[in-house]
């Protein structure tokens, strides 16, 4: 019953970001950049499909974090500025089940994003002679994992403060998650008591985004442990569990005026 | 059908602001099957009312209560409620088709029904010819009707509509007058703000009035009406000479080509008629003046 109604909000969702033509742009910007790896590999001495799959799944995870970070701004935003969500929480439809189904509208585009993007790299790496370890579709997974997870903190800081604010905010806590385990091994830190614990619970509360990120693995075909892959994944669910439990209550704490 | 019980909403911006009062105890019920108007000068307090009833907004006291035969837990309730925003605004890329759609989804239609119900409308509202367009070519007049199309595709049994006739055109007005009409005969309670108050005292039975946050007036229409002071008539003659004129008359203004236009009261009409024949004066017209809710209400001092 809810289930159904979060469907047909997560739908309808889907369908308007597709209209709005973002999705094209992203998806001109990778093909773009693609394009531009193709010409460079023609004129370095790397290994060419090194490079592809390089550029490809950074452009991937870039375009992902872009999506989440400029789409997931306004997301719920939009919605109460123009009442548009009067139409939607007048119905027999919980406030719940709205976000959700906003939620779960933008990681579809997520989803069709990063499938044309994946597709595009495998194709221009296989026909520079690469080839993929089945580490890939962690890599790939992770990356939505990650922008879920973006997506959820700039939906939550939404609520609170103004878009650009919000995305500044986003933005900040995108760059810490990223940097904060070299930021832990830093020499400076570890002669500093007081910074190391100060890191230590800004790593054990905020999210450490650095976690999701297995691309280096995948182009130097490295191994990693399956148990950091299932301690990720986890550690990737339960936050992403944690926030959308304070977007809900958040949510329905708000006045729609 | 729903009682809106002594609330109180006080907004407060931020810390350097002052609270600000928007409805100061307010308590009027919507008795089942009524058709009743919600009236208020811009700034009254109407928008603000019907969003606590929505559970948009938090009274800051005071309760709304549904009856029983709405529903028992929110999501029964809301399904039976059509609810039309303020200058609603639409997902501009869905087509008017899919906004009618989605909507219908959302109050748990299946497809077959949605189609019934939108071919059975959407004639009756004249939008049939644009459902297959994008809602941000729509003029406002249309999304005003597509905006209330979607408040009865779900056979509520209520409708609560915020401003439904503004911006529209007068044969627009009429049209979704009618329709308003058409509905509440087929047995749903209608509740609908405005400020225009013909429009109220052409189609409702029963009047709530607010100003600034209080409630002034909650009863019958024609009761209202009945409060009006003894009629006043206008009265317009040719007169072609000076006449010295033995009744009490109100007031008396020159028209250009000799005509003469008085006003006098009710009791005093027969003794000017009489002596405006007798001197040989052509009678032109005979009005009463027409009390209007609207005179009632604006001149009031809050003592209905
Ligand atoms: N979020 C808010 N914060 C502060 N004041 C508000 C807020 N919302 C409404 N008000 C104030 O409450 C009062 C009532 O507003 P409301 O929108 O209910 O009026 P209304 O009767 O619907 O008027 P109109 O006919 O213009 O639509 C106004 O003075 C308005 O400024
Ligand atoms: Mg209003």
């Amino acid at each position: 019953m809810i289930a159904e109604k979060i469907k047909i909000v997560a739908y309808y969702t889907f369908k308007e970001i597709l209209k709005s033509k973002v999705l094209l742009n992203v998806f001109f910007m990778g093909l773009g950049l693609m394009l531009v790896t193709y010409v460079a590999t023609e004129f370095t001495y790397g290994v060419p499909h090194r490079i592809t799959l390089d550029v490809g799944l950074g452009v991937l995870s870039l375009s992902s974090l872009a999506i989440s970070l400029f789409l997931g701004v306004t997301l719920l935003s939009k919605e109460i500025d123009s009442r548009t969500v009067y139409m939607v929480v007048a119905r027999p439809v919980p406030r719940y089940a709205f976000i959700m189904g906003k939620v779960i509208g933008l990681m579809g585009i997520q989803v069709i994003n990063v499938i044309l993007l994946t597709l595009t790299t495998f194709i221009i790496t296989i026909i520079l002679g690469g080839e993929f370890t089945p580490l890939i579709f962690w890599t790939i997974g992770f990356i939505l994992l990650e922008s879920l997870l973006l997506l959820l903190v700039v939906v939550m800081i939404s609520l609170l403060a103004n878009t650009i604010l919000s995305t500044l905010l986003s933005i900040i806590i995108l760059l810490l998650g990223h940097s904060i385990k070299d930021a832990q091994n830093l020499t400076l830190v570890k002669t500093q008591p007081f910074l190391q614990k100060l890191l230590d619970f800004y790593h054990f509360v905020l999210p450490g985004f650095y976690k999701f990120n297995l691309k280096d693995y995948v182009i130097y075909k490295a191994s990693v442990p399956s148990s950091y892959l299932f301690a990720t994944l986890s550690y990737g669910t339960i936050y992403s569990l944690f926030l959308c439990t304070i977007i809900i209550f958040l949510f329905n704490k708000k006045n729609l005026d | 059908m729903i009682k809106f019980h002594n609330v109180t909403k006080i907004f407060k911006s931020d810390l350097l602001t002052q609270p600000f009062v928007a409805l100061n105890d307010v308590t009027f019920d919507i008795p089942d099957g009524s058709m009743v108007g919600f009236l208020g000068a811009n700034g009254a307090g109407k928008t603000t009312s019907l969003k606590i009833i929505m559970d948009f907004i938090r009274p800051t006291s005071g309760e709304v209560l549904f009856s029983e035969s709405l529903g028992k837990n929110k999501m029964d309730i809301f399904k039976n409620i059509g609810f039309l925003p303020e200058r609603p605004y639409f997902y501009p890329t869905l087509t008017g088709y899919d906004f009618l759609k989605f909507m219908g989804q959302l109050s748990g239609l299946d497809q077959k029904t949605i189609e019934t119900e939108i071919t059975r409308w959407a004639p009756i509202f004249k939008i049939d010819y644009a459902l297959k367009r994008e809602l941000k070519t729509y003029s406002k007049g249309m999304l005003q009707r597509v905006g209330f199309m979607t408040t009865i595709l779900h056979h509520p049994k209520i409708i609560i509509l915020d401003e439904p006739l503004s911006g529209l055109d007068p044969i627009g007005r009429k049209e979704l007058k009618d329709v308003i009409i058409q509905v509440h005969k087929e047995g749903k309670t209608v509740f609908f703000s405005s400020h225009i108050v013909p429009d109220i005292e052409e189609i409702c039975d029963r009047v709530i009035f607010l100003k600034e946050g209080k409630l002034v007036y909650d009863g019958s229409v024609s009761s209202l009406m009945k409060k009006a002071k003894v009629q006043d008539y206008f009265i317009s003659a040719i007169v072609p000479q000076e006449i010295e004129f033995k009744t009490n008359l109100k007031k008396c203004t020159q028209l250009p080509d000799q005509l003469k236009k008085f006003v006098v009261s009710e009791n005093d009409r027969h003794s000017l008629i009489t002596e405006l024949i007798s001197n040989g004066c052509n009678i032109v017209s005979v009005e009463m003046q027409k009390v209007s809710l609207e005179e009632i209400f604006y001149n009031s001092k809050g003592d209905l």
